[in-house]
């Protein structure tokens, strides 16, 4: 192709050659013959260039055709990394094995000191080293009904336990869910966040005493969302008892004997925008055991936020408050003494054993009450900031500032005081050290005073949801 | 008497559950880009509400109980896709008992389906930051994929509406003609950007980079989402300075003060841009929002110092 073009521009520069000197040559020598042998030439060439043109416009319409393709597909088709999408996708979503569910282990450790040096358990408020917590976390769809999830713990003073192991609807009519098997029941606000989520080193110290540490239950819940533009939402439930302590130590209803022993709970939770970046929401909880110790637990929370979402150093605040009442009657808690004044005997014919005939303990209605308020400001990308003072009623005859153990019981309870304040470093989006700063206050005297710096991890894809937003 | 706050909160609540009369279908955005398109191609028939504000950061977007409603009773949820919205709508979607706008399903409408995604990462490893696993999330700043997401929403309001498909064609099809329109009028605009190196706060610009011929150095964040170290910023510095970078682009949700810093060692200049649509002031629509970032990007041009 290309030799048959150089071929046609050589003879063409040719016959511009011929044309141009033709005059004179026409002047000296006008040979018909030569005339003729030039114009079949010329008539030869013109073939030619018609023949080029023609073979040109071909190529044109090719490229034409092609160029129209290119744009069509690449305007109106979808895109080569599209086209695999299968008929009818709605959504371009991560590519998961439906068999794995999503795993996730949180790592995280303390170091603490206190003015004591009582040398305890380091999570109880003592000296040293601490893995309060390693949380195995797994969660799935099982099928389009229902999905599931489990925690594993274990730390410093236990190890590994199932914290929870539950089932929750996906696709129940009228807005409602059940969940059912071991979980956080629905309490109040931060009694059912976990350890790691929480924006302290450890949890509230009135949650401890009231609720037992988290609200740890077995039994079933229903949720109900309100189809209205106002939210609110309200929690039911059943369990066997709610919260660890209450449940070993307090409740002992593990195995109730009939339905009024069980704990009733409700919670009504509703939220109101107060501006586009002011918001509150407020919680109720009542939970009650009928029977056995007579235990009924009032709760309020309120959680004011200011979320601005602006560029700014400044980027929000949180403010936390939390109060309960917890009426319950504790058996053997009062001694019984007969007409005479004679304390009452297990079998009043046989003489006093402190084994096999004791004294009589009748049972005493106790009502503490307790709470904590807090806030949390947030600088930046990586820092927050904030104070706490939590109070609660607890037994004056065997204070333990661990905070974490429920003493035996007294008529008159105490009031502990703890103040704290805690700075929060994320390096990352899944990486986290706070230093803790608390100053304890029991029975109106300055107590204990503690550092704790917690070091947090999380390996994998870690969220428990809206509940811990 | 004492019954009437009783019968003004049931009026208020048979209100609240009422749907709004003219339209069609109820849709929640979660962001205003799409907000805009939705309504642009919808007209009357959908009732559109967002869940971020455009001054935000797509990944600390709150997740507030009042949204939990909006999905509840939504018909429809659009989303940008590819993961920009993975820190907030998984949460509100678990809550918000609403089957129909879950991933996958008819009501679930993903702006990201025709986008040919780039920066898709080879490996998943958090050494490398937070990394969207199905590429950068960020199409909405180049207009040309602004027309791929028109066409994915209309698609997905004729699958949630389909009686409605007339309009859902003619608007997009005007809408489209309007893009088109600005498109060719901001490759004139943008035409001073060819050649021009720039640094820019968080990895969010490669789409528009790729489009008007922006050469990008580096970020300010030492890996995506993972804040800036004093090692990573002298290394960038350094770099900067090598490619005689003139721009520091500052994205409106990011902290302004640093990317100063940065430029002030360089020698180049900060121009502040939004990555979705309303983060700048009188930015209300997508063609409004990307107009603004281009005539920003230019304007820093001409007071840019040579480093």
């Amino acid at each position: 192709m290309d030799r048959h073009r150089i071929a046609r521009v050589g003879l063409a520069a040719g016959l511009a050659t011929c044309a141009c000197f033709a005059p004179g040559l026409r002047a000296h020598a006008a040979d018909p013959s030569d005339v003729n042998a030039l114009q079949q030439q010329l008539a030869v060439t013109q073939d030619e260039l018609a023949k080029t043109k023609s073979e040109l416009q071909e190529t044109k319409d090719t490229l034409n055709a092609l160029k129209q393709r290119v744009e069509a597909l690449a305007a109106a088709a979808p895109s080569a990394a599209t086209s695999s999408l299968a008929p009818g996708t709605t959504a371009r979503l991560a590519p998961v094995n439906a068999d794995n569910p999503a795993i996730s282990f949180v790592v995280d450790t303390t170091a603490r000191s206190n003015t004591h040096g009582d040398g305890g358990e380091p999570l109880e408020g003592g000296n040293g080293f601490a893995l309060r917590s390693g949380e195995l976390f797994i969660s799935a769809p099982i099928d389009p009904f229902l999905r599931g999830y489990a925690t594993i713990n274990g730390n410093t003073t236990q190890g590994f336990d199932i914290e929870e192991a539950a089932v929750v609807t996906t696709a129940l009519p009228w807005n409602l869910t059940v969940k059912a098997g071991r979980y956080f029941a629905d309490v109040g606000r931060l009694s059912h966040w976990h350890d790691e989520a929480l924006p302290f080193v450890d949890r509230p110290p009135s949650i401890d005493r009231l609720i037992g540490g988290e609200s740890r239950a077995e039994g079933v819940e229903v949720s109900w969302l309100a189809p209205t533009e106002q939210f609110i939402q309200i929690t039911g439930g059943i369990y066997n008892s709610i919260g660890e302590q209450a449940g070993t130590v307090l409740n002992n209803t593990f195995g109730v004997g009939s339905y009024s022993e069980l704990t009733y709970l409700v919670h009504p939770t509703t939220y109101f925008d107060l501006t586009d970046t002011f918001n509150v929401e407020v919680g109720g909880t009542y939970f009650a055991v009928p029977k056995d110790n007579d235990r009924h637990l009032y709760g309020v929370d309120v959680t004011f936020r200011h979320q601005p979402g602006t560029s700014g150093f400044y980027q929000g605040t949180t403010l936390g408050i939390e109060w309960m009442w917890n009426n319950q009657r504790f058996a053997n808690q009062t001694p019984q003494f007969n007409t005479t004044g004679a304390p009452l005997l297990t079998d009043p014919a046989l003489p006093f054993d402190a084994i096999t005939n004791p004294q009589v303990f009748g049972s005493r209605f106790n009502t503490r009450q307790g709470g904590y308020a807090y806030f949390e400001s947030f600088f930046g990308r990586r820092f927050s900031a904030g104070l706490r003072v939590d109070y609660s009623e607890a037994p004056a005859d065997n204070v333990n500032t661990s905070l974490l153990y429920i003493a035996p019981l007294s008529p008159n309870a105490d009031q502990i005081l703890t103040y704290s304040m805690f700075v929060t470093w994320m390096p990352s989006e899944f990486h986290r050290l706070r230093l803790q700063l608390d100053q304890i206050v029991a029975r109106g005297e300055p107590d204990d005073q503690r550092i704790t710096l917690q070091w947090t991890a999380f390996l994998g894809s870690h969220s428990h949801g809206f509940t811990t937003r | 008497m004492a019954l009437r706050p009783v019968r003004a909160t049931l009026a208020l609540l048979l209100l609240s559950i009422a749907l709004p009369a003219n339209a069609a279908i109820r849709v929640v955005a979660t962001f205003p880009d799409l907000a805009d398109m939705t309504r642009q191609i919808g007209g009357e028939r959908v009732d559109v509400v967002t869940i971020a504000e455009g001054n935000q950061d797509p990944h600390k977007v709150p997740v507030k109980p009042s949204f939990v409603t909006k999905l509840n009773r939504a018909d429809a949820v659009v989303v940008m896709g590819l993961g920009l919205e993975h820190a907030f709508l998984p949460p509100l979607l678990e809550v918000a008992r609403n089957a129909k706008i879950a991933p996958g399903e008819t009501g679930y409408i993903d702006a990201s389906l025709y986008v040919t995604p780039l920066e898709v990462p080879t490996s998943q490893n958090r050494t490398q930051g937070e990394l969207h696993p199905l590429g950068n999330p960020h199409f909405n700043l180049d207009p040309v994929q602004g027309k791929l997401m028109a066409r994915a929403i209309a698609e997905g309001l004729e699958r949630v509406d389909p009686d409605g498909a007339q309009t859902y064609q003619s608007g997009l099809a005007r809408y489209t003609a309007l893009l088109d329109a600005k498109i060719a009028e901001w490759a004139k605009l943008a035409a001073p950007l060819r050649g021009v190196k720039a640094v820019s706060y968080h990895p969010d610009l490669i789409y528009l980079a790729d489009r008007y011929g922006i050469e990008l150095i580096g970020t300010i964040e030492t890996k995506p989402g993972v804040p800036a170290t004093p090692a990573h910023l002298e290394e960038l510095i350094d770099e900067m300075k090598q490619h005689k970078t003139q721009l520091v682009v500052r994205e409106v949700a990011y902290e302004l003060p640093l990317a100063q810093t940065v430029a002030e060692r360089t020698g180049a200049r900060v121009v502040t841009i939004s990555t979705l649509t309303g983060g700048l002031p009188d930015t209300n629509t997508y063609i409004e929002f990307v107009e603004a970032n281009l005539k920003a990007l230019v304007g820093a041009l001409s007071t840019a110092g040579s480093p």
